[in-house]
Parts: C-alpha cells; sequence; structure tokens
C-alpha cells in the first residue's frame, strides 16, 4: 500500500492577485527573476495559473516570446523541484507550460524543439487529475505539427477520434478548431471547393458559438483559398471579414496569413509586381512575430515571380536568402530533395525551376 | 450563472458527499476533514480555470473533484498510519482500492440521487 504525503502550503493568493501578479512577472526580465521569485509571488499557484492564461492569449501576436516566457516557467518550476500549489496542480503546470512552448516552436517552425516540449507535455498531463482535456489539447498540437510535415494521411486518420474526445468532454470550440486541420488538409490535396466548403461551415459554427477568433481565422483560410482559386469577390469579401476581428484581438499570425492569402489572389490574378508588393507585406509582418520560416517561404514564392519577369539575378538573391533558413528548419525529405536541387543550381548560377515551385509549393500549402 | 458562481454551487452540492467520504471511508476526524475541503475548494476553483478545465462545462469537473477528495482522504489516512495496518478491515478495503473507482461509485450515486 502506497500514498504520498500532501503539502500543505501557505494559503494562496486571490485571482485577482495572481493576475496582478502575473503582469508584475511579466514586467521583470527573464534574469532577474529567479532572485525575485518569493516578492514575485512566483511560486503561488494563482499567479503560475495567470501567466499561463496571458502567455495562451499571447500566442498568436507574439510567439518567439512566448516561448521564452514559458521555458524560463517551466525551468523555473521544475528545476530545483518546487511544491507549487496542491494536490496535481505541480504537474499541469509542467504540462501547460510545455505545451505554450511546443505551440510556440510549432508556429516558430521549430519542430525538432515543439516535439520534444510536446512530450513533456504529456508526462506533466499524465499525472493530473482531470487529464482527458488537456491531452486532447496536446493532441491538437500533435496532429497540427503532423500536418506541417505533411502527413496527411495520419492526420486525416486520427482527426475523428480527437473531434470525439473534444465533444464527448463538451468542449465545444476545440472540436471546431479540429476542422481546421481537415480544411488544411484539404487544401494540402488540392481540394480547394471542398475546402471552401469546410471554412465556411466553421465561420458559420463559431459565429454561432460566439467565438469570433475562430469565425476570424476562418475567414483568413477562406481568403487564401479563394485567392489560390483567383476568385477576387470572394477573397477580398472574406478578408473584410476576418481583418477588423484580428486587428482587434491582435492576431498577427492570422493577420500576416490574410495579407499572404491577398498577394496570392494577385499572382493567381496575372497582377505580379503588385502580387510582389503584398507577398514583401507578408513578409514584413511574419518578420515582426519571429516567423522565419514563413519569410523563407515567401522569398520563394517572390523568386519564382521574378523568373517570370526575367529579373533572374534578383531572383538568386531571393533564393540565397531563403536557404539558409530551409535548411535550418530540418524540412520533410521532399522539400530537403528540391532544396538539394535548388542549392545546386544556386551555384551554377542557372535556377533549376522545378525544385523551386516544389519547395515553394511545400511551403505555401503548408502555411496556408 | 457566472462561472466562478456555477464551480462554488457544484463545490457546495458535492461537499455532503465529500465530508462523508472523508470521514466514514478515510477516517479523516472532523478537524482533518474540514481542512481538507478547504484545501480543495481552493484547489477546484482553480482546476476550472485551468486551459481544458476551462472549455468544459463545470457539471463534469465534478468526477475531477471527488477523485481529488478521495485522493486526498487515502494519502492522508496512509500518511497518519506511518506504514502500519488498518485498525479494520473496512479502512483496509477502501485504502487497497484506487481512489478513482471509490470516486465513480459516489458520482454514480449523486447521479442517481438526482435522477
Amino acid at each position: 500500500m502506497t500514498g504520498r504525503v500532501l503539502r500543505f502550503p501557505r494559503r494562496p493568493l486571490s485571482s485577482d492577485a495572481g493576475r496582478l501578479a502575473a503582469e508584475r512577472v511579466l514586467k521583470t526580465p527573464l534574469a532577474e527573476r529567479p532572485a525575485a521569485a518569493a516578492a514575485l509571488r512566483l511560486e503561488d499557484p494563482e499567479t503560475v495559473l495567470a501567466l499561463c492564461a496571458m502567455l495562451r492569449q499571447r500566442l498568436e501576436s507574439a510567439p518567439a516570446a512566448v516561448r521564452d516566457e514559458a521555458e524560463f516557467l517551466y525551468r523555473f518550476l521544475e528545476t530545483p523541484r518546487r511544491e507549487i500549489g496542491l494536490f496535481d496542480e505541480r504537474e499541469y503546470f509542467l504540462g501547460e507550460t510545455a505545451l505554450l512552448a511546443g505551440t510556440a516552436c510549432r508556429h516558430l517552425s521549430r519542430r525538432v524543439e515543439a516535439q520534444v516540449w510536446f512530450d513533456r507535455s504529456e508526462a506533466g498531463f499524465r499525472h493530473t487529475v482531470n487529464a482527458p482535456g488537456d491531452l486532447s489539447r496536446l493532441g491538437y498540437q500533435r496532429l497540427a505539427e503532423r500536418l506541417e510535415e505533411r502527413q496527411i494521411d495520419i492526420v486525416l486518420e486520427l482527426l475523428p477520434a480527437l473531434i470525439e474526445s473534444f465533444r464527448s468532454l463538451e468542449m465545444t470550440e476545440d472540436a471546431l478548431k479540429c476542422r481546421f486541420l481537415e480544411g488544411l488538409a484539404l487544401m494540402e490535396t488540392d481540394e480547394l471547393e471542398r475546402a471552401i466548403e469546410i471554412f465556411q461551415d466553421i465561420a458559420t459554427e463559431a459565429g454561432s458559438l460566439g467565438s469570433e477568433r475562430l469565425a476570424a481565422s476562418a475567414y483568413a483560410n477562406l481568403t487564401h483559398v479563394h485567392g489560390m482559386m483567383g476568385e477576387a469577390e470572394a477573397a477580398i469579401a472574406a478578408s473584410m471579414k476576418a481583418i477588423p476581428v484580428l486587428r482587434r484581438l491582435d492576431d498577427r499570425i492570422a493577420l500576416a496569413k490574410v495579407q499572404w492569402g491577398i498577394a496570392t489572389l494577385l499572382r493567381e490574378t496575372g497582377q505580379l509586381q503588385p502580387a510582389i508588393e503584398a507577398y514583401r507585406k507578408a513578409q514584413e509582418e511574419f518578420e515582426a512575430i519571429g516567423m522565419r520560416a514563413d519569410i523563407a517561404a515567401l522569398n520563394l514564392v517572390v523568386a519564382d515571380l521574378l523568373l517570370e519577369q526575367g529579373q533572374d539575378r534578383d531572383a538568386l538573391r531571393e533564393i540565397a536568402a531563403a536557404l539558409p533558413v530551409i535548411s535550418e528548419l530540418q524540412m520533410a525529405p521532399e522539400g530537403m530533395a528540391a532544396l538539394s536541387l535548388l542549392r545546386e543550381s544556386s551555384r551554377r548560377q542557372e535556377i533549376n525551376r522545378q525544385a523551386l515551385r516544389e519547395l515553394h509549393g511545400y511551403f505555401q500549402e503548408l502555411r496556408a | 450563472m457566472r462561472r466562478p458562481d456555477e464551480v462554488e454551487s457544484l463545490f457546495s452540492r458535492t461537499l455532503s458527499v465529500i465530508h462523508s467520504a472523508l470521514v466514514s471511508y478515510y477516517r479523516l476526524t472532523e478537524d482533518e476533514a474540514r481542512g481538507a475541503e478547504e484545501d480543495l475548494l481552493l484547489w477546484f476553483q482553480r482546476l476550472a480555470r485551468r486551459g481544458g478545465s476551462a472549455q468544459m462545462p463545470v457539471k463534469l469537473l465534478r468526477l475531477s473533484l471527488l477523485s481529488a477528495a478521495c485522493q486526498y482522504g487515502r494519502s492522508f489516512q496512509l500518511w497518519k498510519l506511518g506504514g502500519a495496518d488498518p485498525v479494520d478491515s473496512d479502512l483496509g478495503e477502501i485504502l487497497a482500492r484506487e481512489p478513482d473507482d471509490v470516486a465513480n461509485d459516489l458520482d454514480r450515486t449523486l447521479e442517481g440521487e438526482r435522477s
């Protein structure tokens, strides 16, 4: 017969005091926090809970900062072992901070790092009382990561079970969020009409649930799909529904993707120079939030457009800017094959157009 | 009803079952049980604001509350026993069971009372 001895810590902060403490923590430079932990109430569960909620809200506006903050919190809780909160709260906080770090890494295309964080998250959540909801959220992130690695069959196989988990827990927004993966998978397989149906369904259902974030994300994706199909009116209408809400929510990732969608529309309708300018604007938006993979992907798209305009030298410059980033990101095999061809052609100063298209096609479908 | 109020309300409605489990099943004293219940309330209020739990209806968190109460009761009694055998067979049997199983039984009882 075994059992652990319970902890009896001092009375924690109220939830309001926890929020204020969390704001103070975020204003304190990372390096100064361990020494000021007691004054910052960094070991109080209300502070950590509020920090997790704040970081979750910032994932779409500042993924790089969230990654650093979440890693700090995880390390702080883990070593030396700190007995925070009651019962399973330490394990929950380890799981949650690792999930935040992993999700941020996924946005930043730091895939290997994301996977390690997701493993850490599972190790934490596994020991909590109400694990199914949190493990399902982790499952969503893992499937989203698989989608980015183009493992479409696996995503489509596992998605129904995940949706069912969310439904059985009555987590309706999360269940709806899973349908984004379905829509993105259809974009990947070039089934654009069906993808439009999915995103329209999401927008309608999100509206009835009162989730403007999900509705706006659905319209952001609709902008892109209609853009890919050269459907100007529909793409612009979708972007007009997405942009005001995304701006208000400071969802900078989705805003940059809307910009990408508009650039795609311009390209598809033959407006090459305006398309290049629009892609540049999207790059600036990705740069502001540290999404280097997307910047590199757009370098390749712009290179293709430049080639189309006979500007070979400029195109080579774009490719040269993208290659180190793409290489560093350790892309999937087909991406790496195209990358090798391109690297070789870049050395010979003659661009292998097919390799370029394969590589930026790989990126573009992923990032939509 | 606001979510924090829903959380308080569910806790209040479950409290008599929790108290009974702590005192009758796990043989905590009245004082020990009251201390446990204070901790459980704080914990439950935070549980309802966690990433996953916050998306779930409060009613679905009742089983987690009962499970935490049973884990608390069992751990506390084992700590009090300090490795010694339980004084009677009923306590021995409850300590030998998984707290989640006991919590499931309590949850079913509550569900039965409602229907």
